[in-house]
Order: structure tokens, then C-alpha cells, then sequence
């Protein structure tokens, strides 16, 4: 007799249940063995058969034992479906199934009394995406193909710093004829048009993040391509800070400042400037809800970079000591311009949201032209751990207001002046490429992305709930561990290698992109260059509507 | 004498392309082969165009328009007197087109065949998409110069020769970015070259090439009027050949590989090296062995407690005692439970509600292992032989199970033990207040007389007072005080002197006094004691028996079941009012009628012997974890108190306590420090694999001899060595080594493992377990 009640926890409360066949398994404990979520457990299941086998009722009855794997039935434990049993199970006899009927995030919440934490991603599937509503829609009529990516020379390059116009250069013309410098020019650093964002050592594993780091530094000396790496909050490696390739990081502060006090120490003894400051005030996905590192990621490593210990680390809710999102900003573009005497270009991220707008505006006038960038983050991406309730209903989409910022800038004739970045989903579909180019149309100078950087390096989970347990440090691909034996799993190279190659792919599908509509630099507010197919898309961005 | 064509009409206008080709058509139809033409930047000037007869065609040209010599066919020569814009050349399909001067962008475009001669420079693009049909000859074009940027794009055959006369000062004489996309097809290079895409290759000239060169350099030089040239041109010195890469050499990665990057360019050591030992040449699978297992087992025997034992308060390890019967060691194992507890027979098989059946793992499958019977196998086994003796004197104070229990306990380990009791003789409530038809005189007889053969001294009918409690004290190097609680507790309702104590009329009924019963008995207190006074009622005569409590009884369920099964009731909640000669009456003002109320709601201890300071507030032994005496804060460290002068307990509470203080009393006498012990913590159910035992079909498992309980045991938390782990091991990890005296162990080897805990996830008895290392 099973003593189950109604409250007990059992698979159907969960999100994924287990396809198992106890026919095709020889219990060679690979499945059991890779789970890194203690979700599947070998368990002895009874088999009994009464038969009767003669002309006349004679019971018998056959008892066995066996072996199998089950489905561990915790709100703790549970099943992720990140698909690791079935990878390695040799006799497909094991794979995780959506469960349609999970009553999971009510007994979880019931249970616990507390929020749902998961790693990143919104998991609410809604309708088609704003981007897959475009087309690049304004063919060149010259010959098909009219630009070819490997005939051309195609000028790749975005803007990282504040560009002055013409007029406001500090130059005169001398007397032979050329132009001198008599101020103070803002730095400006060109680079490639996908800078790769911000994700801090410490969600990332060490292995996940040298591997990404290996990547940007491997793209500009060996490939030619100028892509800078955002390093997250979450400090910079001290060999890193002293090394020739800090010259392709950004390095990023945000309201925990954690580890800018031992950037600040390494700099007598950099020898290169990094590529730029990012100050996050606010960020896309799960807006409001900060980063949230949950201790037992926070290894040894993470605390010698942090300079911090062993605990929970959660961004604070706001920059102390700034009390206007005016003042703040001014604050601190001021004091990080100063970090690096004016060398090096800085720039704020926040959160797309129905005031980006006001915000963009008043940076727009800078008239100390400290501004080097303005990076606009809506919802969609992200990959830090935080809420679930964040993650999924917080934060606001990224098209429109990303339009909304270029357009305000038109209006004043002040277009390009403060480079707009943007981000929040792009390449949700895997082609980022088609993604940052209708972004550039649209009026960005270039986009940042992060969580298909994961997914490049093997990460296992998707927006439809599939595994989102970067906050646990169980990540099964070793990408968010901490624990060696799942961060050994990473091969930093082949991250690397991956990265390098989508970088190369989607290089040469950007100029394939850029060649029908006969632009050999980068298309920034070439909307006419798009067609909507769908009216209020069309209208609310200012595209064409087609049919 | 040619045919002169006149791009400039009549009116010295000049005519369209269309009427200037028609009439070289005309001309050509008329016989003429042979055309000097003065254009006016007409296009498409020579081509295709052919005769009847194959007579070849020449035409000399003067300021063409684009396309000059395209579409030329075999037979067709065409000499350019001077320059000539876009395209000349193309689509050539066999004339040889000799232009004196410079030539415009996308010369010899598409050109497939034929041969093109150009004096001087040829624009950007020039070359591009030339192709090789392999039916006719390959095209080929000559320039003396150099070429625009672009050039040779998509070639696909044919070739090229750049000469490079006076370019010595250019970066490149192919313009840059020459050769994009070019996958066949031979150039022949003079001069400086940069800019080349990655499609090439950039070689030296083998013999073979430089035949051609010198075999066609002299009619080249011919024809562009240039025949000084030829020693220059042909130091083959100053030649270099462009040829496409391979397919399969295009497709092969010219890059470095990441780990090359790595090792050779990137932050020596990683930039993570110096606060993470990882050197990033171990890439772990996603199952592994060793290090970076997610898992690792550990056979871990006896780290639990079984049910059975941590829910005995006398911690007997059964399991243990069902194992060597199993094993066949009868002697071991009836001696093991003596070790215990000098009573197995008395208690465990007889009297004690045994709490190790409700909490047997055994229970949720049929039904508990029977204990009683284990017990009662334990009577006649004699007593395991005592140690040597120590000479150590210890007085044990009150000769009831706890004090017996450690007397038991201490003479075995060969100290001199005396008991004192005030009775008449030794088993204090198991011998008074005991219904003998629950526990026989003969069983409680023959195990109190194993205990005597031991050597234990006793003093009976010897109560003791304070003034014998110094002497003892003095007299003795240990003092355990296990005197009992022996007087009732009385509330004082009204009319409470007609009650009965319940403790007095248990014992006059086990002296053999037969008290007298009323015919309507109403016991206060439904505790097990209270059960024990309705039996006892019953027995005296009594027609109905009403056992009535303030709370829910707090008599274990067969006491009650027992009870019952005799008529008796059991009610509650009943508030006491007053007691009168027609009986109990009620708060609620209900009369409970009786001729006898018997109050039975325990007893306290009589501790008038001992010093006031060491007694608590409620009047019980104060004692410490150890069981030593505590004054006030201070530890009497050789006088222990136990059993129901601590604490109201079970008789096996009291046996637990006097082994327990034995130990520590041992302990003492030894001068060890005396630590209290923590018991094991008992085994979650959720370690064993209970499913790999049948069930028994309830109705019809009855227990005929206590021998086959063996097998029903579970052995929750000791290895029952069946090697299910080592046939299931997938990897074969596990092996079993044999120690000294029938020991062994189960052992995975590390370096096999792959920990998936298979060995866990079905040891019946619940021993590997996981050390979880993510």
C-alpha cells in the first residue's frame, strides 16, 4: 500500500517529467551519473504478475526487483529539462518532457513562502517578435548581387565615444594648411557593431569567461574584427587589467562597484587603456531587480576579484549617494571620464522604459561632451539570476524605444552624436546578424548581446523554461558554475572557437545584409531600407508598411 | 584596301552606333574583310562578326567607344590605334584585340577565349570573371603596365600577364585587393604586389611557365610596337605567378587554432592562474571518474542507527541480534541482547510495549519483525562470563530494573557490585506491580537468578536512610541511586480519602494478599499503570472497570485493546469533582458510580535519603547528560541517579539508564573523562530499498519459529552483504575485501567510478551512501 497525500510532491507537480524506459536502459549509470541537479536517482522498482497458467484456476505469482531511474519528486531537486540524460544515454531510454500540467509555480510559491528565483530568460512566449514583422525591403535594383561581402570593402565600424559635429571640433586650420588641434578632443574608439555584454566573473565560471575574453582578443588579432568585450560587474582579472588585451574591454560599474577597487590599483601598472567605461543604471531584463549572485557561486576566485566575502551578492537598489537620475548620470560620467583622464570613452546602459526617452534627451546636450554612448537595454535577453516574476513581467521592448531615442535625436539635428547601442533579445532567433542590422536601420550604432554568447558556448536553455538554473551554480554545460567538476566540462577554447566563428559568420552575413541595399558602411537610420509587414509595426516605427 | 567606315555622317555629325554597325554589316556582305574605322566612341565595334569562307577578319579602329572587340570571334584581329574605354575585350570569344594605348576598366571582362594586347594600363576590375571552356583555346590577356584595382575577380581560367613597365614606384601593379574570388587560371606578375585577396597563391615561375612567357613575349612586344622591351621582359628573374588556391585549399582554415592562441599569444598562464589552479588541459566529460565526479560513495556500515535501536530505549541493535542468527551464530547473537540488557525474557519478551515493533521498517510492508519472541529465545542463555575482577566497589541503590540493569552492566565488567533494596527481594515494580500473568515469576525468577550467578551482592529488605546513604557513600567508590518512585500521587479532591492507591493495590495483589475489589471500579489515570490497575481489578473480581483520564490516555493501545477486550471503559475527557461512597463525580456533575475509586496517576520518588541540594524543584534526582548528580550546578561526579527517581520512564527507560550509567561509571573508576555519548541518529526510511523484499501476504504470515524473523529483517543501516551493489556497479567499481575475524567491506575504487549512485539508489539496507560534491 502507497502512502501518498494529496500534498505530497509528485512529477506531475513538476515542470518536466521523465520519458524512461526501463526496457531500453542497462542501468550503465551515465544519466545518474552527469545530472548535475540530483533530479534523477536510481530506485528499485517492484514487479509482481499473478497468473494462472493451467486449464483450471491455479494462482501463482511472480515477484521481482529491479533496478531503474526515477524522477526525484522535490521542489528542490526537480528535473530543469536541460536534456544532459539524454545526451548521454547511449539506448535513448531517458529524456525530459514538458509538462504541460505543472503546478509548479504554485506549490513552489506555496511551499516556500518566498519568490521564484531562476537564471535568465523570459519564459512568457507572446507573439511574434517586432523584429521578425521586418524586412530589409529596399533591394538595390543593380545587378543581383549588387555589393559582394568579399569584392568590397566594407567600413564595419561603430562608434564608442561622444562625435562631435563639424563645427564643434576643437580645431582651426593653421597656416599650412591642415588642421590643429587646440582642445580637448573626446576619445572615440571604433569598433565592431556587436560589442559582447555584460556578463560578470562570477556568473560566469572562470573557464566561461577567459573563454569569452579569448574570443574578443583572438577576433582582433587574428581576424581583424575590432569586437570589444563588456566585462560585466563583477571586476577584471588582475593579470588581465596589466595585460595588451585590456585594450578590448569595457570594463562596467554598476551599483555595487564590486571590484573597482582593484581596478584602481592595477592602474599604475596597465599599460594599455581599456576600451571603454559602462556605467549600468539600469538594465533590460528584469529591470529593477538588479543582479543577484547567490553565494554558492561566490568562490574563491569570485571573492579575490570582488574583494568581497562569501555571501549572498546582490546589487544594491541604487547608486548611493545619487538622488536623481540627472545628477546620477552627470555623477558618475564625470567621475569615470576623470577615472581615465579624459582617455577613455564612457557610457551609460539603462533600462528601455517610457522615460529612456527623457533621459537620452538630457544627455543629448552634454555640454561638458562627456557622453560617450548611450546603451539601451530592453527585455527579452538577460542571463543573470534573478526573480521570476522580474523576468517575466518587468521591463519593456526594445524596438520602439530604441526608435524613439534616434528619432528625438533627429529631431534636434543631433543624430550620431551620442552613439546608441542597443540590446534585449537580439539574436532570440540565433541570427543576430538580421537582427543588429534592422536595429542599425532603425537608428542604432551598433547592439550588444549576452545570452546568445552562452548559448554559443553550449548553454542548454531556451525561453521555454529548458533549464534557467543559472542562478544554482549547477549549470550542467559548466558555463554559470563555480564547482570545478561542472566547470571542467568547459573547454575555454572551444568557447572561444565558437564565438569566433559566429563572429566571422555573422560578419560576412551582415555585409550580405548590407549589400542589397547597397550601403558599404553600416546603415545606421536607414529605415527606408525596411518594410513592415505589419501596419501598427510600420506606423509606430515610421516604416514603410507592405503587403 | 580596307573598307573605310566614317562614324561622322555627311553633315560631319555623328551617326548612331546602330547605322555605323550596319554599315560595316553592309561592307561585310559585300565582300569587304579588311575595315578602317574612325569611331566616335560607338560601342560593340568588331564582334561577332565572321565569313562564309573563314577569310579573316581585320579591323583597325580609332577612338572606339566601350565594348570595342567584344563578342570576337575566331579569325577577327582588331587593333585599337590608340586607347580604349570600358569592356574592351569583352566576352571575347577568339579575336585577338591589339590596343596601342591604355584600355578602360573591366578589360577582357568575361573573356573566354582569344588574345588581348594592351600597350599601356588597363582600368579597375579589368580581368575579372575570365573563364577557360576547355573546347577552345584559353583566353589570354597581355598588358605592359599594370591593372586598376579589382582586377581578376572570379577568374575563372585563362591568363594574364602584367608586365609592370614603369610601375616601380606603385605599391602594387595588380591595383588592390587583386584576385577576390579567383578559382582558376594562371598571372604572370612583374613588379610589385600587394593586397592580394586570400583566394591566391603568389609563387615562383617552373619551367613550363616561363616557355610560355618567352615564347609569347615577342609577339606581344610585336604588337604593341614595343620589341625593345624583350630583353627586359625576359629575365624570367623578375617573374612571379598568381594562382587560385585549391578548392580543398580553400576551404582549409588559414588561422591559428585557439590553442595555439592560447599557449602562444594570449596572458601567460591564463588570466585567471594566479588565483585558480586550472591549466585548461583537462576538459571534463559529462560523466567522469574521480575528481570530477559529482558524486562519490561511501560504504558507510553502521553510521545510522535501525529503527529498531534508536527507538529502544535500552538502544538494543536488534538488527544486529536478527544478523548473526542469520549467520547462524545462535550463541553471539542471544548473548549479544544480554550485553544490553539483563532482561530480554522479562521485558523485552514479555512486559515492554515494544517500541522498537512501531518503529520496525518492516511495518510498511507486511508486518514488524516479532520482537517478543527474539526476547523470549534470550531466557535460559546463560551469562556472557564477567571480566576480571577490578576489586572497584559500587553500591547500587534500589533493586528494580534500572538498578539491576547496572549492576548487571558493572559486574560484568568485573567490578564488585552490591544492591541494596528495601524489599524482601530483588526486581523491585516487575516483581510488585506486574500482573504476573503478564510476566510469569518463573521467567522473571530465572533471569534475576542469572544475574545473581554473576556474583552480584545484594542487601535486601534494606531500606535505605541518610545516615546509610553517607556510610555507602563512604564506603563505596561509586553510588548509583535507582530507587524508583514508589509513592502514589494522590490530587486531594474531596472525599479523596476513599480513594485507593493504585501502586499499593498493584502490589498486594502480586504479594499475594488478594485485595478486595468493589463490583463498579472507576481508576483515575488511563496511563499504561492505570491499565495494569483495571487488569488487576478484573482479576480481584471486579464486574466493570471505568479507566477515566483528564487528557487522551496516554496507555499504549493494546494495553487499552487489552482492557476492553475485558468490558472495561476508557473515558475522557473527565474533570474530578468530588468522590462520595456512591462514587466519582464529575465537574460536569455527572455521577460515575462506584464502590471503589482506585487513583493510578503515577508515582513519585521517596529521596528523603539524599541531600536536599540535589533534588530539582519538582522533587526528582538532578542529573546531568551522564546521569551523574548535580548540586546545584555542581557534578557529584561518583553518584549517578537513573530511571524513575529522574524521571517517570518505562521499565526499559530505567534498563537504558543503568547501562548507560554503567558506562559512564565505568568510565570514572577507570579515570577516563567522561563525555557524554550522542546516539546514532536513526536511518531515514528514504536510504532503503525496502522494494527488494517481497511481501508477505499479512493474513497468513504467522510467526512459528522466532528463527525465520531473521530473514524478514531488513538490517536498516548494517550491511546485510548481500552484494546487490556489486553485481549493479555498471563499471564494476565495487569489490568486497575480507578482514580480520569475519570482517569485511565494500570499497569503490575512485578511479572507476563514475558515480552515478546506482549503489545507493538500490542498497536495501540504505549503506552507500553519496557524498555530494555539487
Amino acid at each position: 500500500m502507497e502512502t501518498v497525500k494529496i500534498h505530497d510532491t509528485t512529477p506531475n507537480d513538476l515542470p518536466w517529467k521523465l520519458r524512461y524506459d526501463a526496457n531500453r536502459c542497462t542501468l550503465c549509470g551515465s544519466c545518474v551519473a552527469a545530472c548535475s541537479f540530483r533530479a534523477i536517482e536510481a530506485k528499485i522498482e517492484r514487479r509482481r504478475m499473478i497468473f494462472s497458467e493451467g486449464d483450471l484456476p491455479d494462482p501463482r505469482a511472480r515477484f521481482s526487483a529491479v533496478p531503474v531511474i526515477k524522477q526525484v519528486n522535490s521542489l528542490k531537486n526537480y528535473c530543469r529539462g536541460c536534456g544532459i540524460c539524454e545526451k548521454v544515454c547511449p539506448n535513448d531510454a531517458i529524456a525530459p518532457v514538458r509538462n504541460p500540467d505543472t503546478r509548479h509555480p504554485i506549490v513552489t510559491r506555496c511551499s516556500g513562502g518566498d519568490s521564484i528565483k531562476r537564471g535568465g530568460r523570459k519564459n512568457l512566449t507572446g507573439s511574434i517578435r517586432t523584429l521578425d514583422q521586418l524586412r530589409v525591403g529596399r533591394i538595390s535594383q543593380m545587378t543581383d548581387p549588387s555589393l559582394d561581402a568579399q569584392r568590397h570593402t566594407f567600413d564595419m565600424l561603430a562608434p564608442f565615444g561622444r562625435i562631435l559635429p563639424a563645427d564643434e571640433l576643437p580645431m582651426t586650420l593653421g597656416s599650412n594648411g591642415k588642421l590643429v588641434s587646440n582642445g580637448h578632443m573626446p576619445p572615440v574608439n571604433s569598433i565592431y557593431p556587436v560589442i559582447i555584454g555584460d556578463m560578470s566573473i562570477g556568473a560566469l565560471s572562470w573557464r566561461m569567461w577567459e573563454g569569452v575574453a579569448m574570443a574578443v582578443a583572438y577576433l582582433n588579432e587574428e581576424c581583424g574584427l575590432p569586437v570589444r568585450m563588456c566585462s560585466g560587474e563583477g571586476g577584471v582579472p588582475m593579470r588581465l587589467l596589466k595585460s595588451k588585451y585590456l585594450k578590448y574591454m569595457i570594463l562596467q560599474i554598476a551599483s555595487g562597484h564590486f571590484g573597482w577597487n582593484r581596478i584602481l590599483q592595477a592602474m599604475p601598472e596597465m599599460i594599455e587603456d581599456p576600451a571603454g567605461v559602462l556605467i549600468k543604471i539600469g538594465q533590460g531584463a528584469k529591470p529593477g531587480d538588479g543582479g543577484l549572485l547567490q553565494a554558492q557561486k561566490v568562490a574563491e576566485h569570485v571573492m579575490a576579484i570582488r574583494g568581497v566575502p562569501k555571501t549572498d551578492l546582490l546589487s544594491p537598489p541604487n547608486h548611493q549617494g545619487l538622488y536623481s537620475i540627472e545628477e546620477s548620470v552627470q555623477k558618475m560620467f564625470l567621475s569615470f571620464n576623470a577615472a581615465f583622464k579624459f582617455r577613455v570613452p564612457v557610457a551609460i546602459k539603462v533600462a528601455a522604459s517610457s522615460t529612456s526617452v527623457s533621459v537620452f534627451n538630457n544627455l543629448v546636450r552634454d555640454p561638458y561632451n562627456i557622453v560617450g554612448g548611450f546603451f539601451l537595454d530592453g527585455i527579452d535577453g538577460g542571463t543573470a539570476a534573478a526573480h521570476e516574476v522580474s523576468l517575466d513581467h518587468t521591463g519593456h521592448p526594445i524596438v520602439s524605444k530604441l526608435r524613439d531615442c534616434y528619432l528625438a535625436a533627429v529631431t534636434q539635428g543631433r543624430q550620431g552624436q551620442i552613439p546608441l547601442w542597443a540590446a534585449g533579445g537580439l539574436g532570440k532567433t540565433g541570427d543576430l546578424a538580421a537582427d543588429a542590422f534592422k536595429m542599425m536601420c532603425l537608428g542604432a550604432n551598433g547592439v550588444f548581446t549576452g545570452k546568445l554568447i552562452l548559448q554559443m558556448a553550449g548553454c542548454v536553455g531556451n525561453d521555454q523554461g529548458r533549464c534557467n538554473a543559472c542562478n544554482t551554480g549547477l549549470c550542467p554545460a559548466g558555463i554559470t558554475s563555480q564547482n570545478p567538476a561542472l566547470a571542467h566540462r568547459l573547454d575555454p577554447e572551444q568557447v572561444a572557437e565558437n564565438i569566433v566563428n559566429y563572429f566571422l559568420a555573422m560578419d560576412q552575413e551582415l555585409k550580405k545584409l548590407m549589400a542589397p541595399i547597397g550601403n558599404s558602411s553600416l546603415p545606421i537610420g536607414r529605415s527606408d531600407a525596411l518594410v513592415a509587414m505589419d501596419k501598427s509595426v510600420a506606423d509606430r516605427l515610421q516604416v514603410q508598411y507592405v503587403c | 584596301m580596307a573598307a573605310e567606315i566614317n562614324g561622322f555622317g555627311a553633315d560631319k555629325r555623328r551617326i548612331s552606333t546602330q547605322i555605323l554597325l550596319q554599315e560595316i554589316y553592309t561592307a561585310l556582305e559585300n565582300g569587304e574583310t579588311e575595315f578602317e574605322i574612325l569611331s566616335s566612341g560607338h560601342h560593340n565595334i568588331g564582334g561577332p562578326l565572321w565569313t562564309a569562307d573563314g577569310t579573316p577578319l581585320k579591323f583597325r579602329v580609332k577612338n572606339p567607344g566601350q565594348r570595342v572587340g567584344s563578342f570576337g570571334l575566331e579569325g577577327t584581329d582588331i587593333i585599337v590605334d590608340g586607347s580604349a574605354p570600358a569592356d574592351a575585350g569583352w566576352l571575347n570569344s577568339g579575336a585577338t584585340l591589339t590596343i596601342l594605348g591604355d584600355s578602360g576598366d573591366t578589360t577582357a571582362h568575361c573573356a573566354a577565349s582569344g588574345k588581348i594586347f594592351v600597350a599601356g594600363q588597363v582600368g579597375t576590375r579589368s580581368g575579372s570573371l575570365m573563364k577557360h571552356d576547355p573546347a577552345f583555346d584559353a583566353p589570354e590577356l597581355w598588358v605592359l603596365k599594370k591593372t586598376g584595382s579589382f582586377s581578376f575577380e572570379f577568374m575563372g581560367g585563362g591568363i594574364g600577364v602584367i608586365c609592370g613597365i614603369d610601375c616601380e614606384n606603385f605599391d602594387s601593379i595588380l591595383g588592390d585587393r587583386g584576385c577576390a574570388g579567383m578559382v582558376s587560371g594562371t598571372l604572370y606578375v612583374r613588379g610589385p604586389v600587394a593586397g592580394l585577396s586570400d583566394d591566391v597563391w603568389l609563387l615562383d615561375l617552373d619551367e613550363a611557365d616561363q616557355q610560355f612567357l618567352t615564347g609569347g613575349l615577342p609577339e606581344f612586344l610585336e604588337r604593341i610596337e614595343r620589341p625593345e622591351l624583350l630583353a627586359t621582359l625576359s629575365d624570367m628573374g623578375q617573374w612571379k605567378k598568381i594562382v587560385a588556391r585549391t578548392y580543398e585549399e580553400r576551404n582549409a582554415k588559414g588561422r591559428i587554432s585557439l590553442n595555439e592562441f592560447r599557449l602562444g599569444k594570449w596572458v601567460e598562464g591564463g588570466i585567471f592562474g594566479d588565483i585558480i589552479d586550472d591549466d585548461y588541459n583537462h576538459v571534463a566529460g559529462l560523466v567522469n571518474t574521480g575528481d570530477d565526479r559529482l558524486k562519490i560513495p561511501h560504504w558507510l556500515e553502521k553510521r545510522y542507527a535501525a529503527p529498531c535501536q534508536s527507538s529502544c530505549p535500552s538502544f538494543i541493535p536488534t538488527q544486529d541480534r536478527l544478523k548473526l542468527l542469520r549467520e547462524g551464530k545462535e550463541k553471539e547473537a542471544l548473548e549479544l541482547v544480554l550485553r544490553y540488557s539483563p532482561f530480554p525474557a522479562s521485558v523485552c519478551g514479555q512486559v515492554c510495549p515494544n517500541l522498537c515493533m512501531d518503529a520496525c521498517s518492516r511495518r510498511f510492508l507486511d508486518t514488524p519483525v516479532s520482537m517478543k519472541q527474539l526476547g523470549m529465545l534470550s531466557v535460559n542463555t546463560p551469562a556472557p562470563p564477567c571480566a576480571a575482577d577490578t576489586g572497584k566497589k559500587i553500591a547500587i541503590i534500589g533493586g528494580g530494573p534500572g538498578g539491576l540493569s547496572a549492576a548487571w552492566q558493572l559486574r560484568l565488567k568485573g567490578h564488585d557490585v552490591t544492591v541494596y533494596e528495601a524489599d524482601n527481594r530483588l526486581g523491585g515494580k516487575l516483581y510488585q506491580a506486574i500482573p504476573t500473568d503478564r510476566l510469569p515469576s518463573e521467567i522473571l525468577d530465572s533471569e534475576i537468578q542469572r544475574m545473581l550467578d554473576t556474583g552480584i551482592k545484594t542487601q535486601t529488605n534494606t531500606k535505605v536512610d541518610s545516615a546509610l546513604f553517607e556510610q555507602i557513600r563512604n564506603d563505596y567508590e561509586a553510588v548509583i541511586i535507582a530507587s524508583g518512585a514508589h509513592n502514589p500521587v494522590i490530587i486531594p479532591f474531596p472525599g479523596h480519602e476513599l480513594m485507593v492507591k493504585g501502586l499499593d493495590f498493584l502490589k498486594k495483589i502480586n504479594a499475594g494478599e488478594k485485595p478486595t475489589v468493589g463490583k463498579k471500579v472507576v481508576v483515575i489515570g488511563a496511563g499504561n499503570a492505570g491499565m495494569d490497575v483495571a487488569l488487576g481489578a478484573y482479576a480481584m473480581g471486579a464486574k466493570k472497570v471505568t479507566a477515566i483520564d483528564v487528557q487522551r490516555p496516554a496507555a499504549f493501545k493494546n494495553e487499552i485493546d487489552h482492557v476492553e477486550a475485558l468490558g472495561g471503559e476508557i473515558r475522557w475527557p473527565i474533570h474530578t469533582d468530588h468522590i462520595s461512597v456512591r462514587g466519582l463525580h464529575t465537574k460536569e456533575g455527572e455521577l460515575i458510580e462506584a464502590d471503589m475509586v482506585i487513583i493510578s496517576i503515577g508515582e513519585r520518588p521517596d529521596l528523603s535519603y539524599v541531600p536536599h541540594d540535589w533534588l530539582t524543584d519538582r522533587g526528582m534526582m538532578n542529573v546531568n547528560g551522564c546521569w551523574q548528580v548535580k548540586a546545584e550546578e555542581n557534578v557529584i561526579d561518583n553518584v549517578f541517579a537513573i530511571g524513575d527517581t529522574t524521571r517517570p520512564g518505562l521499565l526499559t527507560n530505567a534498563i537504558g539508564h543503568g547501562h548507560e550509567a554503567a558506562d559512564y561509571c565505568d568510565a570514572l573508576l577507570n579515570g577516563l573523562e567522561i563525555i557524554e555519548r550522542k546516539k546514532l541518529e536513526t536511518i531515514p526510511q528514504h536510504r532503503l530499498s525496502m522494494e527488494l523484499f517481497r511481501p508477505r501476504n499479512r493474513g497468513q504470515l504467522k510467526l512459528h519459529d522466532a528463527r525465520e524473523e531473521t530473514t524478514r529483517c531488513i538490517s536498516c543501516g548494517t550491511c546485510r552483504d548481500c552484494s546487490m551493489c556489486l553485481e549493479a556497479c555498471p563499471e564494476a567499481a565495487i569489490r568486497r575485501v575480507e578482514g580480520p575475524n569475519g570482517t569485511f567491506e565494500y570499497v569503490s575504487d575512485d578511479h572507476i567510478c563514475i558515480g552515478c549512485g546506482i549503489c545507493s539508489g538500490i542498497c536495501p539496507c540504505g549503506i552507500w551512501t553519496m557524498e555530494q560534491v555539487v
